[in-house]
């Protein structure tokens, strides 16, 4: 089954239909995947085995500490994975979805681990169907071009616009993004612009090819509460008119709760726990999970309780822990079991995956060790 | 006289703290303006509890809180401590002799982990160092001392040979807090102790400091940006708008009824970690303005739904509206506020 998918098929408007009937419709299936960093100091397991199926139209949260693979998931996306870390094995499945003219859909899938980073393919999916916007806006925008041209020129790399014509459209699309003054601030620098304005123009950037997925990084960490609730309601109003795929990567659970519809909690390059977003932050499955929630002081309970830490560090990503990677922190540790085979993904709801051995009792076995 | 102390039991009294870095420019370095990082702050601590500084970036939170510690000197305003053995002191027109007998009951935790501790330093010499420069110890007591501290804030003695970067975030601000405890403080300033680390490391720091608060009765001035996090550990809250108290209140009040327009708008913008609890912003049109160039009148009115036409010519004082519960806002009697919804 896997080997029909990998290989790239086009298929009708009711087949498509079928397929997406079948496939719960994911614009993005990430299997088994393994990025490796391979330093000095020995490798650095960065991602180690992610699954993950990200819902076509859907808002999906990657929550976890540093140092979890959260960000190296994404850069893996878009085939950006600096040296000297390199996607040793799985598959990226990008399921593109086409509409002709005469209105038939056609779909194809294709695996972005198999294309070359610096390949014409690659650099066409890259801004045009997967678009990123990062968590600091004052180093990912170039200090030495304005606005209007840096954003420009995302459009005229992937649309046969004229200058002026991309011109306008930047102007449109800071429009979009709420900017006040939007064609005053096409001929403005990064530097003159506030912290919030620069996230608009890195989001009015990302959107300005209409990609089927945008990627956020912690987009809204260095910004302040006011500015970042006007960033996270701008996300989800465009979300929502455009229609588009939003995977939202954070540490801050308060921000997953009002932005996702669908959240994977990674540790230690893992998916442990993906589920709705409601069962996670009210049935919550993996020992993890439930720490980290109890973990945060929640505004509005009233009740002055003692927050519930876990104890330990996250382990450095050079330490090869054998089982469970949580096993040392956990609280439900089994001693013979966890520590032997890491726990295979189960589903103990429909939509509701758990790696843990409270809940099956399968193990599986590592490959590349 | 705004914030008029009727308070006992205090151990800090801040009146009319400000602030004002200057602004050179041209080819004789003139001054030309200034930055009015602090513009007439008044506040009171007492004994034995925290209060929460929070407001966004540039507000002044942290330069308030060093200037109480004189680690910059003020520009004018009054800093009043109780110190346990000389009594109430005037921090502001103590010379730098003088500070040094206050020095060691008003200490300070850094933001940064990484940046606040000497890279070539070992964590005992570190930690020993207050002990050393105020004669405290020396010699084999003060390595017990050093062990001490180090078990207090739960770590090994034995890592004391080591150097910082052996040691993770939380555990390098478990360090800092111990070189903060070494002289036994009534005071420690709080600047952003837990924000550069992860969610499960913030509650073991935090959990610390309540610890300690209650086993050495420390008081803390906690600043920070995280409302929820202020909200967990302070007994009474100030809020900061562009150099100025806005509100300040006992940490239930202020939370859920705020009394000033711009607490309002930072509750509502606090993200809950809870998807049944969706809430839409308050839109705040505009920019936070510019401590250099502030608007007239009160500095939040271009961005209140509230204001009125006095709002932009008469700065409003901070007045006690109830018991205890201070507001800088012409019409805070009047107004009825949103606080954050109880879940």
């Amino acid at each position: 089954m896997m080997a029909e998918e990998k290989v790239t098929t086009a298929t009708t408007t009711k087949a498509a239909e079928e397929t997406a009937a079948r496939a719960t419709d994911n614009i993005l299936t990430i299997r088994n995947l393994h990025t490796w960093f391979f330093t000095d100091l020995g490798i650095s397991r960065a991602l180690n085995g992610v699954n993950l199926n990200v819902p076509r139209g859907k808002v999906l949260g990657i929550v976890g500490e540093s140092g979890c693979g959260k960000s190296v998931t994404s850069l893996s996306i878009l085939r950006l994975v600096p040296r000297p870390g390199r996607i040793v094995s799985g598959e990226i499945l990008l399921h593109r979805r086409r509409k002709a003219p005469d209105g038939t859909i056609t779909e194809e899938t294709i695996d972005l681990t198999k294309l070359h980073p610096q390949s014409p393919e690659m650099r066409a999916i890259r801004g045009a169907e997967i678009a990123m916007i990062f968590q600091e806006p004052m180093t990912s925008l170039n200090p030495c071009y304005t606005i209007g041209n840096q954003i420009m020129e995302a459009i005229l790399l992937h649309q046969e616009v004229s200058k002026r014509e991309a011109w306008e459209l930047a102007g449109d699309m800071l429009e979009k993004v709420g900017m006040p003054n939007p064609r005053q601030v096409l001929s403005r620098y990064p530097h003159e612009l506030s912290g919030g304005m620069r996230q608009r123009a890195m989001i009015a950037m990302a959107l300005s090819c209409e990609p089927s997925i945008l990627i956020a990084d912690e987009p809204t960490t260095a910004l302040d509460v006011t500015t970042e609730a006007q960033i996270l309601d701008l996300m989800r109003d465009l979300q929502a008119e455009i229609g588009m795929t939003i995977i939202y990567i954070t540490h801050n659970l308060g921000v997953i709760a009002q932005m996702c519809d669908e959240v994977a909690v990674m540790y230690l390059g893992r998916v442990v726990e993906r589920a709705g977003v409601e069962d996670l932050f009210y049935d919550p499955k993996h020992p993890y999970t439930k720490a980290l929630l109890d973990s945060i002081p929640h505004v509005g309970s009233r009740t002055k309780r003692r927050l519930a830490s876990i104890r330990g560090v996250v382990p450095d990503p050079y330490a090869t822990i054998s089982g469970c990677p949580f096993h040392p922190r956990c609280d439900a540790y089994m001693p013979g079991k966890c520590d032997q085979l890491v726990p295979a993904p189960a589903n103990v709801a429909p939509n509701h995956m758990v790696r843990c051995y409270l809940y099956s009792d399968e193990g599986e076995v590592e490959n590349g060790r | 006289m705004a914030a008029e102390t009727t308070q006992d039991n205090l151990l800090l009294d801040v009146k009319g703290l400000k602030k004002y870095f200057p602004i050179r420019s041209g080819l004789l370095r003139r001054v030309t303006g200034a930055v009015k990082a602090v513009d007439g702050v008044s506040f009171f601590i007492h004994d034995g509890e925290t209060l929460g500084l929070v407001g966004e970036s540039g507000c002044g939170k942290t330069t308030t809180g060093r200037t109480i510690l004189r680690l910059i000197d003020p520009t004018a305003g009054t800093i009043r401590f109780k110190d346990p053995k000389l009594g109430w002191v005037d921090i502001d027109k103590m010379s730098r002799e003088e500070m040094k007998a206050v020095r060691p009951n008003m200490q300070i935790i850094f933001q940064d982990p990484f940046s606040s501790l000497d890279p070539r330093m070992t964590v005992e010499r570190i930690i020993s160092e207050p002990l050393v420069i105020n004669k405290v110890a020396s010699g084999q007591e003060l390595k017990d001392r050093v062990a001490d501290l180090l078990r207090r804030v739960g770590m090994r003695p034995e890592y004391m040979s080591r150097y910082p970067h052996a040691f993770s975030g939380g555990q390098r601000q478990r360090i800092g807090i111990a070189r903060a405890l070494a002289l036994n403080p009534k005071l420690i300033v709080c600047d952003e102790p837990v924000s550069a680390l992860d969610v499960s490391i913030q509650a073991q720091v935090l959990n610390l400091l309540e610890d300690l608060q209650e086993d050495l009765k420390l008081t803390y001035l906690f600043i920070a940006h995280d409302l929820s996090v202020v909200e967990h550990i302070s007994d009474r809250v100030a809020v900061m708008y562009v150099g100025h108290i806005v509100e300040m209140a006992d940490t239930e009040a202020l939370y859920y009824t705020p009394k000033h327009p711009y607490t309002e708008a930072l509750m509502a913008a606090v993200p809950k970690p809870d998807p049944r609890r969706r809430e839409r912003p308050i839109k705040l049109p505009g920019e936070v303005a510019s401590p250099a160039n502030p608007p007239s009148g009160c500095y939040f009115h271009p961005r209140c739904r509230y204001a009125k036409e006095i709002c932009s010519q008469v700065m409003p004082e901070l007045e006690e509206v109830e018991p205890d519960h201070f507001v800088a806002c012409h019409f805070a009697r009047e107004l009825k506020l949103r606080g954050v919804v109880v879940g």
